[in-house]
């Protein structure tokens, strides 16, 4: 007698037990999932990670069973705020509203969208894909009036974009193009009003194509090079029950980038990196993404001078976003669950030369800069009674509590320096209200 | 990306008559029906956002294959997992009383889920789904190399496996030690 494998695997799923999958929320859930892939990008380089801050469950594959131990979560070694220590904004005080749409049923079908703001201050607005517009179509929408300037059709039929740049020359587009799988570019020339795509033969194929920094007319890219294991025995099993990756090793990335107006112009920067961010004067990259950062790394681009430093992250944080701008470096990170299933979430913020400014600490919270070279960063909290938007200026290094109530769906693309963008609940969290807010001094 | 209720239809009706095999595949990845379950719902988003594209192209059930694959390797390594493990081999309660049977599928279980991610997804995909090497390249983004070494290391920790377990010896019907 011998044991044959394919019959063996074969009998092992022949009787399962009945499906918990839901087909009829896979749509709907779909097309949430479109919705935030849209949204996703924010001009740092870990959007994809970010996503995943949302507090859903937490954990990774139980492979040993081992408990991890339930405490409270410990103090970062650096000043440390609380959501409870937020100002309430007052609207016409603290900010104002520059403009704002609401999708009533975004559960139904796909709606409108803000899908970020111009360097001149005007909305790029999207419409669709939803049944009434299956091919979306954009226009430039001056906030104060919300009268629109419809574009020509892009003329991509389905595909999916993200804002690159939204310069007042020039709008950039990132997609993926639907033949060759490949990472693309869609150029609106706003004195001509023409559109045009580019693409680069030379990049590798697994270039990322939805994490993509853009910097000095070129856009980095990564490659991946490795990718982080669990430890052995697999991950702890947390107070909550589920598996803890806390502490993750992360992954690295082979650094590249393009030319945004020459196709034949590809570069591999023979770095190998976490996450990159650019501020206007430096260069900043971490040794890993999604796990233990490793040190942080800054580079003068004036005169290639370097330095790096130990974040001080905390033992157990992942990174979950990566950002950077003026002198200061944004780290979204999540550091564990602990006794109650209560995370230890945290949006920490520091010099480029690696002092501490001030780390938010709380149960359920994400945060990433604003936009591009941004002096905000918005956060979301995910409690009950302390959810919502908030905003920390880094200017004036104060936390403001813009809204209260979280949304499902994503709040919209970046905006300049001094907006924000964010999103509200409305008919019982089926729909949206996105809003643009300028913060006020 | 166009969502109009036709493309929607034909999204669900595919997705309900290629779920249950999915999550078969899902199952022996994981060892957890339920969290089977899950990476299939996550294939099947997937799968949803790339629609459009996999009608004009063809390919929904390759693309679908792989993405619930990927969903399975995701949560290895990120914290979006609850993933269970399955018991040991040795903390089976079955022991003796289990019909003999019943007891090698449970070893079969229970050594899937000592391998590394990606040596076992090599083996489900190879001897379950009964792709070829390309196209286990395919799923797994590497190169067939990669499968096969992955392949042959899966394997024979496997029959060393089931060697340990004093169980009958574990081959591969219709196929030599190294079947490729």
């Amino acid at each position: 007698m011998v044991n044959d494998l394919k019959q063996l695997m074969r009998d092992n799923v022949a009787a399962p037990p009945p499906d918990r999958l839901d087909l009829d929320a896979l749509v709907p859930a779909g097309r949430r999932r479109v919705r935030r892939r849209r949204t996703a990008l924010l001009g740092c380089t870990a959007a994809l990670a970010a996503g995943a801050v949302v507090a859903v469950g937490i954990g990774g594959p139980g492979g040993s069973g081992r408990v991890a131990e339930a405490a409270h979560p410990p103090k970062p070694d650096a000043p440390t705020i609380r959501l409870a220590d937020a100002t309430q904004a007052v609207t016409g005080r603290d900010y104002e509203v520059l403009a704002s749409f609401t999708n009533q049923n975004l559960d139904r079908d796909n709606g409108q969208y803000f899908d970020g703001v111009t360097d001149d201050g005007l909305v790029l607005f999207r419409d669709g894909p939803r049944e009434a517009q299956p091919t979306p179509r954009f226009a430039l929408m001056d906030p104060a009036t919300g009268a629109k300037d419809w574009l020509p059709d892009l003329d991509i039929g389905w595909a999916q974009t993200w804002p690159v740049e939204l310069g007042a020359d020039r709008l950039v587009l990132a997609g993926v193009d639907s033949r060759s799988s490949r990472f693309v570019t869609y150029v609106f020339d706003r004195a001509g009003r023409q559109w045009t795509t580019m693409s680069w033969p030379g990049l590798p194929k697994a270039a990322e194509p939805f994490s993509f920094v853009p910097h000095d007319g070129r856009l980095y890219l990564r490659v991946p090079a490795s990718v982080g294991q669990p430890p052995p025995g697999g991950w702890p099993t947390g107070p909550d029950g589920e598996a803890d990756d806390a502490d993750a090793e992360g992954d690295t990335y082979h650094l590249w980038s393009v030319s945004l107006t020459d196709s034949s112009d590809v570069r591999d920067e023979g770095m190998t990196v976490g996450d990159v961010a650019f501020t206007q004067g430096s260069m900043v990259w971490t040794d890993r993404s999604g796990g233990d950062p490793g040190r942080v790394h800054v580079r003068s681009l004036a005169t290639d001078e370097e330095h790096s430093f130990d974040p001080q992250e905390g033992e157990k944080c992942n990174v979950l976003s990566f950002g950077a701008t003026g002198d200061r470096i944004v780290m979204s990170e999540y550091c564990g669950t602990y006794a109650d299933g209560v995370r230890d979430d945290r949006v920490q913020i520091l010099t480029t030369d690696g002092d501490q400014v001030v780390t938010l600490q709380d149960n359920g919270v994400d945060g990433a800069l604003a936009g591009p070279g941004s002096s905000l960063v918005t956060m979301t909290a995910y409690q009950p009674k302390l959810g919502g938007t908030y905003v920390y200026d880094l200017a004036a290094d104060r936390l403001l509590r813009v809204s209260e109530g979280f949304s499902r769906y994503g709040s919209g693309g970046g905006a300049p320096d001094g907006m924000f963008l964010y999103g509200t609940p409305v008919n019982h969290g089926k729909g949206q209200t996105t809003w643009l807010a300028k913060l006020l001094d | 990306m166009r969502r109009d209720p036709a493309a929607d239809a034909a999204f669900t009706e595919f997705a309900a008559a290629n779920r249950a095999r999915l999550r078969s595949t899902a199952y022996l990845l994981c060892g957890d029906w339920h969290r089977a379950s899950d990476h299939v719902q996550e294939g099947l988003l997937r799968v949803y956002v790339a629609w459009p594209r996999l009608v004009r192209q063809g390919g929904e059930v390759a693309y679908a294959r792989k993405a619930v694959v990927s969903a399975f390797l995701d949560a290895r390594r990120k914290r979006s997992s609850s993933e269970r493990p399955v018991p040991e081999p040795g903390e089976r309660v079955s022991g003796e009383d289990l019909a003999s049977a019943v007891a090698d599928r449970d070893a079969l279980m229970a050594a899937l889920a000592r391998l590394p991610e990606r040596q076992r997804a090599c083996v489900v995909l190879r001897y379950f789904e009964e792709l070829d090497v390309r196209e286990t390249a395919a799923v797994l983004g590497c190169s067939e190399g990669t499968v096969k070494s992955q392949t042959s290391r899966a394997l024979a920790s496997l029959r060393a496996m089931f060697e340990d377990e004093s169980r009958e010896e574990l081959v591969v019907a219709g196929e030599r030690s190294f079947p490729w």
